[in-house]
């Protein structure tokens, strides 16, 4: 195989050709013309990369980033390369000041993430992602959480059929498995990603993965189950994750999801998630499904993403007689339900170095969609939320966010609680 | 003898560039973002040389083609492109690969150049 590696902004093509004739015209010449003449290139080179900057700073530009290291480089070998190499460690960091209306505000180191990585050769990998969450750890309290979100080995084989397993993120939703702060608008996750889908969402598992071409790609893994007793009214199943802590797998959780990237900047999705989930409740075992579907696209200064979200819990009268979870207590649902549209636009003109993102998020969710027969559904569950913020990029991977959320609910008696938001994301 | 060297690295530089008469090349453009290639899938004839031309929506991102010993970085969101070389000598599949830990679902960030 031959190959090069080209900058388009290092190595103008009229360069190399005048070199070339130069350097033709050195064969057979003296060796001390030779170098001379070769000074002579490299001089020119100089030159004309000052006069370069200098038009430049002439037409009010920045000057050009250096960019990749571009090594003409000419390989005669198809042998695979099999080292093992140890990837640099990387990671994210979200730091955040909430104020909710009324409320004193607060400050948040909301995550601090690390990934590791490795690659034993070019087929077998490894992944990981540890996360401390709210800064404190301490035994036996209400305080942070330190997560091993992700660690799982790669068997790759071909395109299309790849084998994981260990702990790993459930495929479900357009946030769970894309969860980097710069890579959304807005200081929290939207809310149906939190309450109607509960990233971060990871526990145990295996299963398959790969790309069929077209831009059609898969997952399908079998995964630790939620536990029903963990279920409740106004979060729904968030607070059934095992997180991979003695998960049990009696009846492991079947999911997957299927994407589309077939054009450039479109990516379409939607997941499943099944499972029966009460293995911790006698006599009861609620069978849960999930259904999902997503959406974003980037033209231009515009894009737009969407997501759809739906839960479906069998025997939640079951599972509420047998927690006792009666009369006005909140219960939980047969169904849950939520959905968000969420346009954007960055603003700054184009010569400007950094990128500012203006947002507007509507967002529906109501953990009682649908109440089993014989209890009444919660209006204050019932809410909707108008996020309108910016993000102001200094640079790709550092965001600085802030939005105001408008919260409302259906409820007379329950008011919902709006706040303002300031958060700083990066990514390294 | 420094000079010929010098010379002879521009030729090759000047012939895989398509200065130099013979050379077939055919220019891919290809979009990366957390965590996928588009167009994931490049399939071309043995004997052109493929131009990639790739550039990020969002962060740095890493382009390798293991069997070819390709191994580059694509610069992040509105710093440019990154423009590699393949010679598609020999049928068969070459893998690409995200090189540069990019997130959460890095792994997964992958494709295949089909040589026919």
């Amino acid at each position: 195989m031959a190959l090069t590696m080209v900058n388009k902004y290092r190595v103008p093509g009229y360069l190399i050709t005048v070199a070339l004739v130069l350097g033709a015209g050195l064969r057979g010449q003296a060796p001390a013309e030779a170098q001379a003449q070769a000074r002579r290139i490299e001089e020119l080179e100089k030159r004309v990369a000052e006069l370069e900057r200098r038009l430049g700073e002439v037409l009010g530009k920045k000057p050009e980033p250096v960019k990749v290291a571009a090594p003409e480089t000419k390989v005669e070998t198809a042998a695979p390369a099999q080292a093992e190499t140890r990837l640099p460690v990387s990671g994210y960091m979200d730091f955040h000041f909430n104020k909710p209306r009324g409320e004193p505000g607060q400050v948040d180191f909301h995550r601090f993430v690390l990934l590791f990585g490795h690659s034993f050769s070019d087929r077998i990998k490894f992944w990981s992602e540890l996360e401390l969450e709210h800064a404190l750890v301490e035994g036996r309290e209400e305080k942070g959480e330190l997560e091993l979100e992700q660690a799982y080995l790669d068997f790759l084989i071909r395109p299309y059929f790849n084998v994981r397993g260990g702990m790993l993120l459930a495929p479900v939703g357009l946030i769970n498995e894309r969860h980097e702060p710069p890579s959304f608008y807005g200081v929290e996750r939207p809310f149906v990603d939190t309450v109607i889908l509960p990233s971060t969402w990871f526990d145990g598992g295996a299963g398959v993965f790969g790309d069929f071409g077209k831009g059609f790609r898969y997952k399908a893994y079998l995964m630790g189950t939620l536990d029903a007793t963990g279920f409740d009214a106004s979060e729904g199943v968030r607070g059934g994750r095992q997180k991979g802590f003695e998960t049990s797998f009696r009846n492991p959780a079947l999911t997957g999801r299927l994407e589309y990237h077939g054009v450039p900047r479109l990516a379409l999705g939607t997941s499943l998630w099944r499972g029966s989930t009460g293995f911790n409740v006698p006599g009861v075992n609620p069978r849960v499904k999930i259904f999902e579907i997503d959406g974003r696209y980037r033209r231009g200064r515009f894009d737009v993403r969407g997501e759809f979200a739906q839960v479906h819990i069998s025997k939640a009268r079951e599972l509420n007689v047998a927690m006792q979870r009666e009369g006005l207590h909140p219960n939980v649902a047969e169904r849950l339900r939520g959905f968000y549209l969420e346009p954007a636009v960055r603003v700054l003109p184009r010569r400007f170095p950094h990128e500012l993102a203006l947002f507007a998020r509507y967002e529906n969710f109501d953990t009682q969609n649908r109440m089993p027969r014989g209890y009444v559904p919660l209006k204050q569950f019932d809410r909707t939320a108008w996020v309108l913020g910016a993000t102001y990029y200094p640079e790709p991977d550092v965001a600085l966010k802030f939005d105001y959320t408008f919260m409302r609910n259906a409820s007379a008696v329950v008011k919902a609680v709006s706040g303002v938001n300031v958060g700083i994301g990066w990514w390294f | 003898m420094v000079v010929l060297m010098k010379v002879a690295r521009m030729m090759v530089a000047a012939a895989l560039l398509g200065l130099m008469p013979g050379a077939d090349v055919k220019v891919v453009h290809i979009t990366a973002e957390r965590f996928s290639f588009t167009p994931s899938q490049v399939k071309v004839k043995a004997g052109t040389v493929v131009e990639f031309r790739i550039e990020s929506e969002d962060t740095n991102h890493g382009f390798r083609i293991p069997a070819a010993g390709i191994d580059g970085v694509v610069p992040k969101r509105g710093k440019g492109e990154l423009r590699v070389r393949f010679h598609a000598e020999k049928p068969g599949r070459y893998e690409f690969e995200c090189s540069k830990a990019c997130g959460a679902g890095h792994t997964i960030m992958r494709g295949v150049v089909i040589v026919e």
